[in-house]
């Protein structure tokens, strides 16, 4: 018998890449005939639609021109006439608003971002305190910026609150950067009183709040802006304005609603179911016309209650019914171990509720809040039914101008893209946010 | 005599049409051990969370500790709050550290400040053994730990009695035993306990009585060496054939 020897099988053909675009390109784009005819399709159609939209808002667009007329007469309708838009753009963005006093609404969002900033600063500690006092102070600031007038006392003081609440966010912002203390603390050290006993301390604290307050008022009292009634906002400032208030308001409210829906108490889940269903059974066109033209028959003769508040309560309440059913969406995925162990460590109602439901629902139902507050956003075109001139309606009043008669396709493409930044921004940062939430505390 | 921490008088309970629990008596002194054992739906967790409220029964009364359950259920908290409970799903709070999960009733139920909080909470946590893992997620940990984080929050707000609901059941055999260990480590500090448990070792070690309950009644009640050496209930003694 021949003596075994070995022989090693011949080698196998390399494998082929599975890796790099190329690679990609070939798996997912040209993998057979139907697939690459279906490429070739979808690229075809991409490119004919991408070249369309370009031709038409830039290479063949009309940059200057005095009106449509003039637009027709150059290119006819294969491109844009931007002319048009340019001319209305600052009404697209601040409505009616006077040109001089426009400086006020920008400061007014500038604001709103300075009282913002300290949320993304890392070493800041008391976020949902700065967040709380964007959501109760920051609103008479703003809204004393926005609107104007003469402010009587109860005026002054609110918008000194909102003042005080400004200088105290930065101050908090800052001493926790830098001392990683709170402003209180950081206060009582510098006085030198760290050794006081807590009564002392509080009293520098109140007395510190006080003073701040006091030179608040001091400062609001002499500043006094022209009154700018409410008929002249519009354009995306009064977008904002709507959807802005309109969103601040339906999560708290949907909250204690979903949290009523849900109590034992029968009269307080009973009012809360009706008051769902009643706003969710009714489209939102429809309340609006209830509240702007029936909410006055209601109420007795000879009081005004402002249109723009009439569209806003509306809106708020409509969001809050919908806000309620995606909460208690939330609450209920929570499972009753949780409730149970809560209780089981004689935690109360409030603080189960606080610290241990609405936590996890609330972050479950990230994707559907921020849902609901981007649909919040586009449903408030629906204003324009009423005769708010917000956005949408600013853009439609473009081509009612004698001279960009017709002009409606160029304002709308504008809007759109608006709208669209927007949204897209909430959606981006609701993903951020989910992200971030969950970094590090779960296992999958 | 020491005190009677819990006691159960003619205790009623029905779920809609059904019986659960039928005239329970049970009494239970200051620093004794009772282990609950029988059939699956024979009322054992019923029992337990009857006695810290989270179920409420139709007939009968519940003392802890000298406080009367109410009805109406006036002093739950001043009930829950002497009563510690252990789950067999541990129930931790999934969005925070363990350390969190463990000064939440220091901090909101004493009222206690941070720093003193904390330091209550890593004491328990050291006394369970898992004070290097404070800052984890509790899904971070595995089941054995996460029972050891769930009676170290239970121990934070100084229980005068713990109640046991199958602590174990849903647990490795190896993670049994490190809980167990816990559980037989706070026995021997003296703590009332009742534990609803199928560990007969844990029984016969630390039981000062063993309790078979079975439809809803308790039928038998004896001393661990009696239980297991000699069962008089028919029932009892079948049960004990198929776990032992």
């Amino acid at each position: 018998m021949a003596p075994k020897v070995f022989v090693p099988s011949p080698d196998r053909p390399p494998p082929v890449d599975t890796s790099g675009p190329l690679v990609w390109i070939r798996r997912n784009l040209f993998r057979d005939v139907p697939n690459t005819l279906m490429t070739l399709l979808g690229a075809y159609i991409a490119v004919t639609f991408v070249t369309a939209v370009v031709d038409w808002a830039l290479i063949d667009a009309v940059w200057q021109a005095e009106s449509r007329r003039e637009c027709l007469d150059l290119v006819g309708r294969s491109g844009a006439c931007w002319p048009g838009v340019f001319v209305w753009f600052e009404n697209l963005i601040y409505g009616l608003y006077p040109k001089d006093q426009v400086w006020r609404i920008n400061t007014g969002f500038l604001l709103l971002v300075v009282w913002m900033v300290p949320l993304w600063m890392p070493r800041v500690v008391s976020k949902v305190a700065i967040g709380l006092s964007a959501v109760m102070l920051y609103p008479f600031l703003a809204s004393y910026f926005f609107l104007g007038g003469e402010k009587g006392l109860v005026w002054t003081a609110l918008i000194a609150a909102g003042l005080w609440g400004l200088i105290w966010v930065w101050a908090t912002a800052l001493t926790e950067t830098l001392t990683g203390k709170s402003v209180g603390t950081w206060l009582i050290g510098r006085l030198g009183r760290s050794g006081a006993d807590e009564a002392t301390q509080m009293r520098i604290r109140r007395g510190a709040a006080l003073a701040l307050f006091v030179v608040s008022v001091l400062l609001v009292a002499p500043a006094e802006f022209v009154e700018v009634r409410t008929q002249f906002w519009g354009g995306l400032f009064l977008t904002l304005v709507i959807s802005g208030i309109g969103i601040t308001f339906s999560l708290p409210a949907g909250i204690l609603l979903a949290l009523g829906r849900r109590s034992k108490m029968p009269v307080v889940a009973t009012l809360c179911t009706v008051f769902i269903e009643l706003f969710r059974s009714v489209p939102l066109i429809t309340i609006l016309f209830m509240f702007n033209t029936m909410l006055p028959l209601f109420l007795p003769a000879g009081t005004e209650v402002n249109q723009l508040v009439r569209a806003i309560v509306a809106v708020c309440l409509f969001a809050a019914a919908y806000m309620a059913e995606i909460i208690r969406g939330g609450l209920q995925a929570i499972p009753s171990g949780q409730y149970e162990a809560a209780t089981s460590l004689g935690l109360g109602y409030w603080q189960t509720t606080t610290q241990v439901v609405l936590p996890q629902a609330l972050k479950i139902m990230i994707p559907a809040i921020v849902g609901n507050f981007i649909g919040l956003f586009k449903d408030t075109t629906l204003v324009s039914i009423i005769g708010l001139f917000d956005l949408m309606n600013m853009a439609r009043a473009v081509g009612e101008d004698s001279n960009w008669l017709g002009l409606f396709i160029e304002p709308f493409f504008v809007v759109t893209l608006i709208y669209f930044v927007f949204c897209f921004a909430m959606s981006c940062y609701s993903m951020n946010l989910e992200r971030k939430l969950s970094a590090g505390r779960e296992r999958s | 005599m020491t005190a009677r921490m819990i006691e159960v008088r003619g205790l009623n309970k029905w779920y809609d049409q059904f019986h659960v629990l039928k005239d329970i008596d049970l009494t239970v002194r200051d620093g004794e051990k009772y282990v609950i054992c029988g059939p699956s739906g024979s009322g054992k967790s019923t029992l337990i969370r009857c006695i810290n409220q989270l179920e409420h029964h139709q007939e009968g009364d519940i003392v802890v500790d000298g406080i009367a359950v109410e009805k109406k259920g006036r002093n739950q908290r001043a009930i829950r709050s002497r009563v510690g409970m252990v789950f067999q799903s541990f129930n931790l709070f999934p969005h925070m550290t363990v350390l969190d999960n463990c000064t939440l009733t220091p901090l909101l139920g004493l009222g206690m400040p941070k720093a003193e909080a904390e330091e209550i909470a890593m004491t328990h946590l050291t006394r369970v053994g898992i004070a290097e893992q404070a800052l984890k997620f509790p899904l971070q940990l595995s089941g054995g730990q996460q029972q050891r984080v769930a009676i170290a929050r239970a121990l934070t707000m100084r229980p005068k009695i713990m109640l046991f609901d199958e602590p174990t059941s849903a647990l490795d055999p190896e993670m049994i035993k490190e809980v167990l260990n816990v559980m037989v480590e706070l026995a021997e500090g003296g703590m009332t306990m009742i534990c609803v448990t199928h560990e007969m070792g844990f029984a016969r070690q630390v039981a000062d009585r063993v309790v078979f309950m079975d439809g809803g009644e308790i039928v038998e009640s004896a001393p661990p060496d009696a239980f297991f050496d000699s069962p008089t209930y028919d029932r009892s003694a079948a049960f004990l054939s198929h776990i032992l």
